[in-house]
């Protein structure tokens, strides 16, 4: 990384050959700045790239919209512009080539903020993965909003050099190409012939067709291409920025600002915990502090006396998370277990995996407890109970779960609806409301951020308006009848 | 028919079942080339003992040490793991994983909430057919859609099959790479607390799906009169897969006055469901596929996701002896699933004692269970020369 901030700061240096370096709105980073630049300059194009992946964090994960949707599109500029972030605005509003002097200082800026946040995010696995997750996001977009020529000359200037197949050849598999490919009017389209792990999102979504290892992919789908490769560019170089981490900390102006720079934003990860919960206790506070997935998992132990691997698993992290010693843990799995199995089996095939939750077998890590969009994004098979209720589970079953629990009507139906609507932690925060009575419209984006919060409420640490007709008398429910049976799925 | 399985004799057999009928030879060969460029030495063996003892980062550097491996140690069961950067034992925790086969891994227990005829451990016959659907559709996928060719299928040992796939792109195909093949070819996605798994939507239906719907067909039929999906006590969770509610009143009140078989209901249910679309167009979109998807959620091969997506996922070795019933994990042609019976597959008691009826007939298909093995690790071999060669070929441009 050649890469550095000099001791001496001076002024930007004079425009000189800008159109050279920057002659597109849209960048692939292939080669760091050498130019000197202040330190407060240094920290101001710092945050404010941190605030612009913040952004499209909190619309893909928070919002839940759909990467470059109209609504994402547009949640993304007005927050930038109310950010007053205007010169990130524009360039993700057209992604074109013009040359205004603007211009030239937008994509300068965004040039070395890029390479500032490689220095802060190259630290850990998870860091690298958010980054790179919201680095992608923002190249998905910049991509999908260049128009024309704009275009042509950001293959050009890449050297994106592919060639379309025959006539001929596309003509002998048009039936599969419109079988397989989600667009119309496949037959104007040019295709182009990729290694199908070029194209992996594709692959995954099932939205390309394959043959003998190939994919058919149209121009419009070159994204999928061009992202793949940049994620690979961004791994390596990130791994190699982790490698030459001492020589810039060397520095120890810099040190700290990249070190707080995710701090502040990326919240805790739950991995390390302060108070002891006995797992006596489990019983009760699972109706008061768990959020539903872990309550769910919690009621199917104690009746099923098992839980599968992936129920083992982020259960078991988050009973870490809120501060179950491994001791209790392993109490509390045998006991369970062993009234179904012998407590030989249980030794043998299921204390290892409590104690490696603990970082204590294995590769011995540390494992923190499961982020909702892990739990949300993770996969469910046939006998698994694990996932997100909100988006695992019927709509008559997650009914009957909350009818069952004692909700008005009117919650129940406002949390169907909104996990109807893929508003899953949204709809996770009216549940909190609904157990705490109150109206607090958290956000939630980790289990145990959800237990904590909780926690605090019931301590009277945290202070909240009691809401008085939400919870309705359980006997009222307890009739049999009045539980809707098969509610049937939307 | 042959006694009883005991585990206690096991460790009295194994060591001759090792050395007389295990195909040493050709397992190392396969190690390795499925290895190299790393040397076989990388390659991570895990053996489990009398009791469950496990013994990880195992490995050999040739036939003889896996020779003298397998005697002193016995093993009751024999996994192979992931291709190091070092020897394994050595590396520990530290060792990154440079490759593995792509490996899936299909058990029937995940057919439990569709299959009638038996539950958890249990296979017979009937429900054997679920994997015999399962690898046509997975082994057609890999050949014609990833173009893969060195694809070795297993029998576990007692309720599933494995599939190894060992072409170089395949071993060195990284995590998010394996995630997207694995994702590809899973169409049954949902647990315990969602009833229907499977959703197409309403575009057009991937090449890839109609083909495996294509070859669900051969079976479907024989498949609802083996395990009759719709006998009345099976009946609620089949209308659990109608999302339309005007439809499910239909078919409920029409099936629950019918007698068996199913393979009668499931043809009104079919008139049923296209009179209905005839007369409702503007609900078309909901149910388009549904007959499709009824058909994927009963047959479709269930995919254990999670083996594939790893990297370094231990997985039972070709040829290990199942502990749990003596069973061996005879490898099989993709084509000839179906001729595989349950009761012929060679057990080591079968095998090792001759007073037994089925030893000369288990003996045979073991013999021929090795002779495919032995055929696709040469074709193996023969590639992996080819690669090497143009590779060397490549690097000489230079």
């Amino acid at each position: 990384m050649d890469f550095k901030v000099k001791r001496k700061s001076t002024k930007t240096p004079a425009t000189g050959n800008q159109f050279e370096l920057y002659p597109h709105d849209l960048q692939l980073y292939k080669i760091p700045p050498v130019e000197n630049i202040t330190l407060q300059e240094f920290e101001t194009l710092a945050l404010e790239r941190v605030n612009l992946l913040r952004t499209l964090s909190t619309a893909t994960t928070l919002r839940g919209l759909r990467l470059n949707s109209e609504e994402f599109v547009e949640f993304v500029l007005n927050d930038l512009r109310a950010q007053g972030l205007k010169y990130y605005a524009k360039l993700c509003e057209k992604s074109g080539c013009g040359s205004t002097k603007a211009d030239f200082e937008a994509r300068r800026k965004d040039h070395i903020a890029h390479f500032i946040l490689r220095l802060a995010y190259c630290r850990t696995e998870e860091l690298r993965r958010w980054f790179i997750a919201r680095e992608l996001e923002l190249f998905k977009m910049r991509f999908a909003v260049m128009r024309g020529e704009a275009v042509e000359v950001f293959f050009k200037l890449n050297n994106l050099c592919y060639t379309t197949i025959s006539e001929d050849e596309k003509n002998e598999v048009i039936q599969n190409l419109i079988e397989s490919t989600p667009y119309s009017k496949i037959d104007n389209m040019k295709f182009y012939k990729v290694k199908f792990f070029e194209v992996l999102d594709l692959v995954k979504a099932r939205k390309v067709f394959l043959n003998d290892g190939y994919a058919y992919i149209p121009h419009r789908d070159f994204i999928s291409v061009l992202a793949a490769q940049y994620r690979t560019h961004l791994k390596q170089n990130l791994a190699k920025a982790c490698h030459h981490l001492c020589e810039i900390e060397q520095d120890e102006r810099l040190v700290c600002l990249l070190k707080g720079l995710h701090q502040s934003y990326s919240g805790n990860d739950y991995s390390e915990t302060k108070a002891v919960i006995p797992i006596e206790s489990l019983d009760s506070i699972s109706t008061k502090s768990f959020p539903l997935c872990m309550r769910q998992l919690h009621e199917q132990l104690r009746i099923a006396h098992h839980l599968k691997h992936g129920g083992r698993l982020q259960y078991g992290l988050f009973l870490k998370g809120i501060g179950v010693t491994l001791e209790d843990s392993l109490r509390f799995w045998r006991e369970e277990f062993i009234k179904i199995m012998d407590l030989d089996k249980f030794e043998k095939q299921y204390a290892y995996n409590v104690r490696y939750n603990y970082g204590k077998e294995g590769s011995k890590r540390n494992y923190s407890p499961f982020s909702c969009l892990k739990i949300i994004n993770t996969n469910v098979g046939p006998g698994d109970c694990h996932g997100c209720p909100f988006r695992h589970c019927d709509t008559g079953v997650l009914k009957n779960k909350l009818i069952g629990y004692g909700f008005s009507h009117q919650v129940v139906s406002d949390i169907v609806e909104l996990s109807k609507k893929t508003h899953f932690q949204i709809a996770c925060s009216k549940y909190f409301d609904a157990i705490h009575n109150a109206d607090v419209g958290l956000g939630i984006n980790h289990p145990n951020q959800f237990f904590e919060e909780s926690q605090k409420i019931l301590k009277g640490e945290l202070k909240v308006q009691p809401k008085k007709e939400n919870l309705v008398k359980k006997d009222i429910v307890d009739s049999i009848d009045a539980m809707d049976f098969d509610e049937p799925l939307e | 028919m042959i006694g009883e399985h005991n585990e206690n004799i096991l460790s009295d057999m194994l060591p001759t079942y090792y050395a007389r009928q295990f195909p040493q030879n050709i397992f190392c060969r396969w190690l390795a080339c499925g290895s190299s460029p790393q040397p076989l030495c990388n390659r991570e063996l895990s053996f489990t003992l009398a009791d469950d003892v496990y013994l990880r980062y195992l490995s050999i550097s040739h036939q003889k040490d896996l020779q003298t491996l397998l005697q002193k140690k016995c093993p009751h069961k024999l996994d192979v793991g992931a291709v190091y950067n070092t020897k394994p034992s050595v590396g520990r925790h530290d060792a990154v994983v440079i490759s593995r086969e792509l490996v899936f891994d299909i058990d029937l227990t995940d057919y439990d909430e569709i299959r009638t005829c038996c539950q958890e451990a249990r296979v017979c016959e009937k429900c054997w057919k679920f994997m015999v659907i399962a690898c046509e559709i997975i082994d057609k996928a890999l050949k014609d859609d990833f173009g893969f060719q060195s694809i070795l299928w297993v029998f576990s040992g007692r309720r599933g099959i494995h599939c190894w796939v060992s072409d170089y792109e395949a071993r060195t195909l990284d995590s998010p790479g394996r995630g997207a093949i694995a994702d590809y070819l899973c169409l049954i996605v949902g647990g315990e607390n969602q009833s229907k798994k499977v959703h197409l939507g309403n575009e057009n239906l991937h090449s890839s799906i109609r083909r495996a719907l294509n070859i669900i067909d051969k079976y479907f039929e024989q498949l609802l009169q083996d395990q009759e999906f719709l006998a009345t006590d099976k009946l609620n969770s089949f209308l659990k897969l109608i999302p339309d509610d005007a439809l499910k009143s239909q078919v409920e009140t029409t099936l629950k006055k019918m007698q068996e078989p199913s393979l009668n209901k499931w043809n009104t249910f079919i008139n049923i469901y296209e009179n209905y679309c005839r007369e409702n167009g503007n609900v078309i979109r909901k149910i388009k596929y549904l007959i499709e998807e009824i058909k994927i959620q009963y047959c479709y091969p269930r995919l254990d996701v999670n083996v594939t997506k790893g990297f370094n996922h231990l997985l039972k070795s070709p040829f290990s002896i199942h502990p749990k019933t003596g069973k061996v994990s005879v490898v099989f042609k993709s084509a000839n699933a179906k001729n595989l019976k349950i009761d012929e597959i060679p057990t080591i008691y079968s095998l090792l004692d001759d007073s037994v009826a089925e030893n000369n007939q288990h003996e045979t298909n073991m013999k021929a269970a090795v002779k495919i093995f032995q055929e696709l690790v040469f074709a193996l071999e023969k590639t992996e020369a080819m690669r090497k060669r143009s590779d060397a070929n490549t690097s000489l441009d230079f």
